[in-house]
């Protein structure tokens, strides 16, 4: 019943939708259809944006779900028990030494001159990659 | 590339395709779209590709699916050109140059932005030859996230139902699809199925036959990380062709030079050997960029270049002083003009200036004269100085690399009289160093090259070991061992029997093998499993979907219809072999519009009359 009204609820003031930009419009759709998610020009000022998907689960999570049902964010992976091997940022061997000045890691004298060489912007770019660029300067 | 002066230079040298997709053609449905029943439509709704085609029955199965396009759609050039519209998929062409203006329904593995949804739906239907007026007569068949959220599914169904009018829809799961064509026998049994695609890799276990949800677990990792990954590592290894490393070129060393480690320690190791690494590594040839070439190849005409700035600024420093100095020159003489009225005792017009200039009292003025007028000398100072030394720049400068000793003592006068460029001065000594030290001849096509070595077992890896990426959740293997220990051994037993890999991200070379290892480490000693990879990991949730979908026509049952959507609501699922699990919760209906109009009451005056009548 809900979706008949809404197809009545939407007169012709809607022709002039989205179909005027297509270069004919396709027969085998519905010319009137508004999607509900989406305000557009009726809904006003709110809703004009496609919720993104964290906005979907937070909204999600306010539902009544029983302890163990399954739904996408029950469904994460679990953190990692087992500590991270180190490898290094340049050419990707088992790093055992870090740079103090840079925080790289290394694993060759070759590297480590590379790496006291490099620019600062390809120094954080490393850095981020590995998302281990500190916030406070 | 033949023509290089040593050996090893030819070996390994790869150029990239680039390959450009071809436009589809809007193909006719044919005979097979209208049987006595309508034909399903099967929709494998990828964030990486969406794959359509017809579920025609009879004997022949049918090939590929007749539709295979990139998920994104982009407007075309230039602005939104009116009758052009957004491209859709194979209609773009190239990917590279609209890079930043591709938009994609998807957020990670769920649709999220139904209306760019809606442009894929129109060009698949479109193209697939779908003719019916104002409805598409056709049950279709949609692939899902795993436990995809109900607002998503409830705007699906809403845009099959009321903007298509479907008359009904089946949702299932890709990779249970890929497994359902793989061996339908599985559909009764148990396994494990490990399902990597673009956006993320999921573990999902199945128990006689159905899945079993709750202990199911996605890894937020797929191709698209690991095609940024090795995007950022060779444009931090390579910033000159920071431009040449496309996602699109990434892709194509994913898929045809990259491989997984069987170990990835001892791989490592094998890589450290420098023969080793002349063997293996794979030289991705750029094409020629003249671009690049010029920037070093010039570089005295970058000196002049630097050399005609430095003046132009020393010229703009001067004017702006000599301006500087005309007007204190001229607010000293008004200032000593009212100190001699003080002198001549005409107090009153004295007094009267004082408050306009702003001041309380005359040794305030005093000060403010002497200061004023020794700001004054300084400046006439300094032009003259300058004066000086843009002679002799002028004189000394010649064009050869000797000039770089010359241009040290301007510099610093530079440094001087710059106190506004401090940037210009810093940038110099930085550029100053390759300029010293470029050779003139050097392998040209070397320098177009990128050496991805030990990248190729990188980029792959991050499934495994997430923490390559700065990623806190636990690899595939690790997330194997924890859904393997919810369980009691003999359903473990009877997990490990079945093991199947799909989705476009297993087909590395190595990722069998690769499982197999892990599952042996895991496994107790001497136990047994199973892996199997399967046949076609790209296009086998289509196929098993279009199987699926032909077993199942008559079946009222899986068919979620139009009654049950007006009836259930959008997230209404109907759970089958190949589906998720349905949590009966009812969502609210989008009440949006509707509260909007009746709230506002004028401007959506037919649709607010609407709402109240129904209401």
């Amino acid at each position: 019943m809900d979706g008949v009204s809404e197809n009545k609820m939407v007169p012709s003031d809607f022709s002039t939708g989205p179909m005027e930009k297509a270069a004919k419009p396709l027969p085998f759709k519905d010319p009137n259809f508004v999607h509900s998610g989406h305000g557009g020009a009726v809904a006003g000022k709110k809703n004009r944006t496609w919720k993104n998907l964290k906005q979907i689960l937070a909204a999600e999570r306010a539902l009544p779900w029983q302890l163990n049902d399954p739904n996408y964010f029950s469904i994460d992976a679990p953190p990692s028990f087992k500590p991270a091997k180190k490898y290094s940022d340049v050419s990707g061997l088992l790093a055992n030494y870090t740079d103090p000045q840079s925080k790289l890691r290394f694993s060759t004298i070759e590297e480590f001159s590379y790496i006291r060489r490099l620019p600062s912007d390809v120094v954080t770019g490393y850095l981020a990659l590995r998302k281990a660029t500190s916030i406070v300067p | 590339m033949a023509a290089a002066t040593t050996a090893g230079l030819a070996t390994n040298v790869f150029p990239f395709r680039d390959a450009r997709a071809a436009p589809d053609p809007v193909l006719e449905a044919g005979p097979v779209a209208h049987g006595s029943l309508p034909v399903p439509l099967v929709l494998d709704n990828g964030s990486f590709q969406a794959r359509a085609g017809w579920a025609c029955p009879g004997p022949d199965p049918g090939p590929e699916p007749r539709l295979q396009f990139r998920a994104v759609c982009a407007r075309g050039r230039g602005g939104a050109r009116g009758g052009a519209g957004p491209q859709v998929g194979n209609a773009l062409g190239s990917l590279e140059p609209l890079r930043w203006m591709l938009r994609s329904p998807f957020d990670r593995n769920v649709p999220v932005n139904l209306e760019l949804q809606e442009l894929l739906l129109d060009y698949s239907f479109q193209h697939l030859g779908v003719s019916s007026q104002g409805c598409v007569d056709h049950p279709i068949v949609l692939t899902e996230a795993v436990c995809t959220p109900l607002y998503s599914r409830q705007m699906m169904s809403e845009l099959l139902f009321e903007c298509y009018g479907i008359p009904k829809v089946a949702y299932g799961i890709d990779s249970l699809f890929s497994f359902y064509h793989n061996n339908p026998k599985n559909m009764i049994s148990s396994g494990l199925i490990i399902s990597s695609g673009y956006q993320c890799t999921h573990i999902l276990p199945i128990l006689e036959g159905r899945l079993d949800a709750r202990n199911c677990k996605r890894i937020n990792l797929g191709g698209s990380q690991a095609a940024g990954y090795l995007q950022r590592l060779l444009q931090l290894k390579y910033p000159g062709h920071l431009a040449a490393i496309t996602l699109s070129r990434m892709e194509e060393i994913l898929h045809e030079h990259s491989y997984i480690a069987e170990d990835y320690v001892e791989e490592l190791q094998k890589w450290r050997c420098p023969d080793y690494y002349e063997d293996n590594v794979h030289k991705m040839q750029l094409p020629f960029s003249s671009k690049l070439l010029g920037s070093t190849l010039t570089s005295e005409e970058k000196q002049e270049r630097r050399q005609q700035q430095l003046r132009r600024l020393q010229e703009l420093n001067a004017r702006r002083r000599e301006e500087k100095l005309q007007l204190d020159q001229e607010r000293l003489d008004r200032l000593l003009y009212v100190q001699e009225l003080l002198e001549d005792g005409q107090m009153d017009q004295f007094h009267k200036a004082l408050i306009e200039l702003n001041m309380d009292s005359p040794e305030e003025l005093q000060s403010y004269i002497q200061k004023l007028s020794a700001a004054v000398e300084q400046a006439k100072q300094k032009i003259l100085q300058a004066e000086v030394s843009l002679e002799v720049d002028v004189v000394d400068s010649k064009p050869e690399t000797p000039d770089l000793e010359q241009l040290e003592p301007s510099l610093e006068d530079v440094e001087n009289i710059n106190d506004f460029e401090p940037l210009f001065s810093e940038e110099t000594p930085e550029v100053e160093k390759p300029v010293a030290t470029v050779q003139p001849v050097f392998n040209l096509a070397a320098y177009h090259q990128l050496f991805v070595g030990t990248e190729r077992i990188r980029a792959p890896e991050i499934i495994f070991q997430p923490s390559l990426i700065g990623e806190e959740q636990a690899g595939i293997a690790e997330t194997l061992q924890y859904i393997l220990d919810r369980y009691p051994k003999d359903v473990q037993e009877l997990l490990v029997q079945n093991v199947f890999l799909t989705g476009g991200n297993m087909m590395y070379p190595g990722m069998k093998v690769r499982i197999e290892k892990e599952l042996l480490e895991m496994r107790p000693f001497r136990s047994s499993f199973q892996v199997q990879l399967a046949s076609n990991p790209v296009l086998d949730a289509w196929y098993g979907a279009r199987d699926w979908a032909l077993d199942h026509l008559d079946n009222e049952d899986v068919w979620i219809t139009r009654k049950d959507y007006e009836e259930k609501g959008g997230g209404y699922l109907r759970e089958h072999c190949a589906s998720n699990v349905y949590v009966p919760i009812r969502l609210p209906k989008q009440a949006s519009r509707s509260a909007e109009a009746q709230a506002s009451g004028k401007g959506s005056g037919a649709s607010g009359g609407g709402a109240s009548e129904q209401a």
